[in-house]
């Protein structure tokens, strides 16, 4: 197979144009049929000059996981780029300004910083820049310029990836950025001796296809407006946001209705009432927004009403690290809220699975009449893949509400009880099938009641509706080895491609291993890991929240002990830890 | 206790090293900090013809530099771009100041092209250090046929790989022009006769006229001032050997005491009370001939190392050359005290 795989980091602070040249960057290389997967890390505050790191992996195969360590780090900010010199491979590439505007003190210049071993290429970008576009703005695509040189990356089709980022803008804009990028191109060809072996020359990527650039939240929105929703509340959240931002520009088009409530509670309400409504509808939140939630959550289940929250983890508890990544939500999105409440839930694994995840969310919410959690987490949202455009959605998903038979209107029961859980349901509108909808525990008609008769009915009913929607759960995805394993690699969500690239690597050492992911956490299926675990020596669960949420969920029905590997670090899990792990237990 | 002093050595060589290896026994609580402006870690330099013939990998080329000790530090691919000894303070090309309570600078020398050369320097390829002979490997393992400008004992040595390789060369010398010293016509005659039996073609005093692109190779003609007669070569490669002079352009405009090289006294002090410069940087002066000196040779850049670092923590030891012994220069037996003669690992137990 030909392999071919580098990681590209650019550092600088905010403002500096940093996240615009990674997007160019991995547009570039998409367009050149590389596969990518790009990754950018920003502060919290939304002014101030906060460090920005845009990560790009680039690939001729398939890629799952976004590479622990950069194989080239373009310092825009020596002070923000010293702190991410150890991400940077021990004989990496350092490209750097040599020309600030004056000497550093001593430890204070990244290139002074770098590790014996690091190669190290001194551009003078600032100058480059004004040299270029009359200022230091264009500093970030001289960078790209020297880098594109140095990597033997023909330059006229990238100054065309340039052309086509700034279509929108100004001739002069555009013009800047390209004079910036060429002339940081022409100026390292002339005056940097190459001594590293980093080069794109020769590594001939497929030809290019029609992909889609997207990310986690864009490929949600997407699905959503393809899975015909028409109502969107929701308060701006980091990492959600960007779902709202598009939900505001799309829906209005298909005659939809995007609100901004003044808080989460309203937007979970308002959503659960579009539901009752007979409306598609959903939410998108982050750990902080979902706690508020939590309550109204219970009235979806209760009153069994179609709503769907995507909660984009970040790390908690309270408002935590609002742009640093983690899967510390499990618990609250399985059980979290008072009363037996159970909802399904969704951990979509790459970008192509947030947009086949969303329209099953859709299908699932409406057809089991109860509330769906999509979890996603801030890596997911954020990190863009280039996918096959995804296949339509299945025409059945797009309309699943189980209505009444005319002859069942006749002494109507909203919540009669059947043998799959799920009663039929009218549109409030539809003659002769009003009904009573309520939070508190009711009989079939929808009437409050509180003998424990009728509660453990009730109760049961909505328990066996929760597990039939299993039947409906994707196919659970295993990677590796047949037959008996030394270890097996259970994880969810965006952890799995790491999981998946980590058990990849391990077999080429000999270890007999394989991994095992599945995105319906809630129903979950439980068979199926009982199966693997049981091909299994060791079981390993890495994932990104301090205590093994997961872990201690399945260890619950597995009833054997798992490795658990945690971390913490705000970081998308790293398939080079899990390696790490895999070597320790072998 | 720790010793407030930051001893910097510019230079990653056999001077630098032997001073960082003084320096850590001697005082073993200082700071030191070891800069290089090559993007690798120490390695022998006698040893690259060896390395780019085959004969030895290229890990077998690096000489283990101990740097556990936590306050020692290895600054590599870092340009000097000036030093300002009243402040004491290092400029570093990627603009880092370093401060320095004493320095030693062990900076080594580099090619010296005659001016002569310098219109043909595109098409002239040379082996100076680590990444020249990591870059050039390839192609001459792909080439047969050598035309080598023949201005040093390094040219010597690269001349000798190839008859190990089993390519044949034309080898053009310059006597009078040769380094480190004049060649004489009975050296030349001896050198002649040993190796035109090896399937080297000698000439001697050509000068190129010319050097053109042709078929993947050169076209090269060379004129004979004494017949007047040019003649055209074809050779695959081209590689010129022209002598060494001191690395020191750092030094140049912050009133160090220049001649060829830093001029330092026998103890290898500079004009400035805690900078010394030991190696193939340095001139020394010679207290018997009243003259200062340039020293070349692995062994010598060591003993001066060694001496600047005793010197810089105060002892007061006159520098000595390495001991005169015969060295076999094609036949010519030469009894010098310069160079080794030898590309064995000059450290072989990594230990200094
Ligand atoms: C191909 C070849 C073969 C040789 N064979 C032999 C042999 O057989 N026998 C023998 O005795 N000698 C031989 N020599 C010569 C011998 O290697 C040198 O005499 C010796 O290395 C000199 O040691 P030094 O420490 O003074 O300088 P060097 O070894 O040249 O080291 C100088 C150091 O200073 C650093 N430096 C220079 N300028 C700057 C700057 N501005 N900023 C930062 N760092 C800087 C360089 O990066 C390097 O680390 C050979 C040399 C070559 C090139």
């Amino acid at each position: 197979m030909n392999t071919f795989d580098i990681v590209i980091e650019i550092c600088g602070s905010a403002g500096e144009g940093t996240i615009s040249a990674g997007e160019i960057l991995a547009r570039f290389m998409s367009s050149q049929g590389y596969e990518i997967m790009s990754f950018d890390s920003y502060p919290a505050e939304i002014r101030g000059f906060g460090k920005c790191v845009a990560h790009t992996r680039v690939n001729l195969n398939p890629i799952y996981s976004p590479g622990k360590y950069a194989d080239v780090l373009i310092a825009l900010n020596d002070k923000h780029a010293i702190s991410q010199l150890g991400f940077l491979k021990p004989d990496g590439i350092l490209i750097y300004d040599n020309q600030p505007a004056s000497f550093h003190e001593e430890d204070q210049s990244v290139a002074g910083m770098a590790e014996p071993g690091v190669t190290l290429y001194g551009i003078p970008l600032t100058q480059l820049a004004h040299e270029a576009a009359g200022n230091s703005r264009g500093r970030n695509m001289v960078s790209l310029g020297a880098m594109a040189c140095l990597m033997e990356i023909p330059k006229d089709d990238f100054v065309t990836a340039i052309q086509n980022r700034y279509a929108s803008k100004k001739q002069i804009i555009i013009d800047n950025n390209i004079d910036s990028f060429v002339l940081g191109y022409n100026w390292t060809g002339e005056n940097i001796k190459k001594i590293d072996e980093y080069s794109f020359k020769g590594t001939e990527p497929a030809p290019p296809e029609d992909k889609l650039i997207i990310n986690g939240n864009q490929s949600v929105a997407r699905a959503a407006i393809d899975s015909n929703i028409s109502f969107y509340a929701g308060y701006p959240i980091t990492p959600a946001t960007k779902i709202m931002e598009i939900m505001g520009k799309e829906l209005p088009k298909t005659g939809g209705i995007m609100l901004q409530t003044e808080d989460e509670i309203s937007a979970i309400g308002a959503v659960i009432g579009a539901g009752f409504g007979g409306k598609r509808a959903m939410t998108a939140t982050s750990g902080p927004g979902f706690s508020l939630m939590t309550e109204f959550t219970g009235l979806a289940v209760m009153s069994e009403i179609p709503a769907v929250i995507v909660n984009s983890m970040r790390g908690g508890p309270c408002t935590g690290l609002p742009t640093k990544t983690e899967q510390s939500d499990f618990n609250i999105a399985v059980a979290g809220g008072h009363g037996d409440a159970p909802r399904i839930v969704l951990a979509p694994v790459d970008t192509t699975d947030c947009y086949e995840a969303t329209a099953l969310a859709f299908y699932l919410a409406e057809k089991y009449q109860t509330l769906v959690v999509l979890l996603l987490d801030f890596f997911l949202s954020n990190s863009i893949r280039n996918i096959d455009v995804p296949k339509p959605i299945n025409p059945s998903f797009l309309s699943a509400n189980i209505a009444p038979e005319p002859d069942q209107l006749n002494g109507y029961q909203r919540y009669r009880i059947t043998g799959s859980g799920i009663s039929p349901r009218t549109i409030p509108g539809t003659p002769d099938g009003m009904y009573f909808s309520t939070g508190l525990e009711h009989d079939e008609n929808g009437r409050p009641a509180y003998d424990s008769d009728t509660h453990e009915k009730m109760t049961r009913k909505r328990f066996v509706k929760h597990g039939n929607a299993l039947d409906e759960a994707p196919d659970v995805v295993i990677s590796g080895d047949d037959g008996d394993l030394d270890i097996g690699v259970i994880s969810w969500g965006s952890s799995a491609g790491a999981a998946r690239e980590a058990v990849d690597a391990a077999r080429a050492e000999g270890i007999k291993a394989a991994s095992f992911s599945s995105i319906m956490i809630s129903p979950f299926p439980e068979e199926k890991l009982k199966v693997f675990a049981d091909r299994c020596n060791t079981l390993l669960v890495p994932e990104l929240n301090f205590t093994g949420q997961f872990a201690d969920f399945i260890i619950n029905f597995l009833q054997r002990p798992v490795v658990k590997l945690n971390f913490v670090t705000g970081l998308p899990m790293a398939s080079e830890d899990i390696l790490e792990k895999m070597r320790e237990l072998r | 206790m720790a010793s407030n002093d930051h001893y910097v050595i510019a230079g990653n060589g056999p001077a630098g090293n032997a001073a960082l290896n003084t320096l850590r026994k001697n005082d073993p609580e200082s700071r030191i900090t070891i800069i290089s402006d090559e993007s690798v870690g120490f390695y022998s330099k006698p040893r690259l013809c060896s390395y780019i013939s085959g004969r030895i990998e290229e890990d077998e080329l690096f000489i283990h530099e101990d740097l556990s000790f936590d306050n020692t530090r290895l600054r590599l691919g870092q340009h000097i771009q000036s030093i300002d000894p009243d402040q004491k303070i290092i400029f570093l090309s990627h603009m880092e100041k370093i401060n320095y309570t004493k320095l030693i600078i062990a900076s080594g020398s580099k090619p010296s092209p005659s001016p002569y050369m310098t219109q043909f320097m595109p098409y002239l390829k040379s082996i100076t250090d680590f990444h020249e002979a990591k870059t050039h490997k390839q192609c001459i393992h792909d080439a047969q046929q050598f035309l080598v400008l023949g201005g040093d004992l390094v040219g010597f040595k690269f001349i000798d790989m190839l008859i190990s390789m089993g390519k044949a060369a034309t080898l053009i010398l310059y006597p009078q022009a040769f380094w480190p010293f004049v060649l004489d016509s009975d050296m030349v005659d001896r050198i002649t006769a040993s190796l035109e039996p090896k399937g080297i073609r000698i000439m001697v005093n050509d000068r190129i006229q010319s050097i053109q692109d042709a078929d993947g190779g050169y076209q090269v003609a060379t004129l004979n001032h004494a017949r007047n007669e040019i003649e055209e070569h074809y050779c695959d490669q081209v590689f010129a050997f022209s002598g060494m002079t001191p690395n020191i352009d750092f030094a140049c405009k912050k009133g160090f005491d220049i001649d060829h090289g830093i001029l330092v006294n026998e103890y290898l002090r500079t004009r400035f009370q805690d900078v010394y410069a030991c190696g193939s940087c340095a001139q020394i002066f010679n207290p018997i001939l009243k003259v200062y000196q340039t020293t070349i040779g692995w062994t010598n850049a060591e003993t001066q190392g060694e001496i600047a670092a005793l010197n810089l923590l105060g002892a007061n030891q006159v520098t000595r050359l390495a001991p005169q012994k015969y060295f076999d220069l094609e036949g010519v037996k030469i009894k010098t005290s310069w160079w080794d003669d030898t590309d064995e690992n000059p450290n072989p137990d990594g230990d200094f």
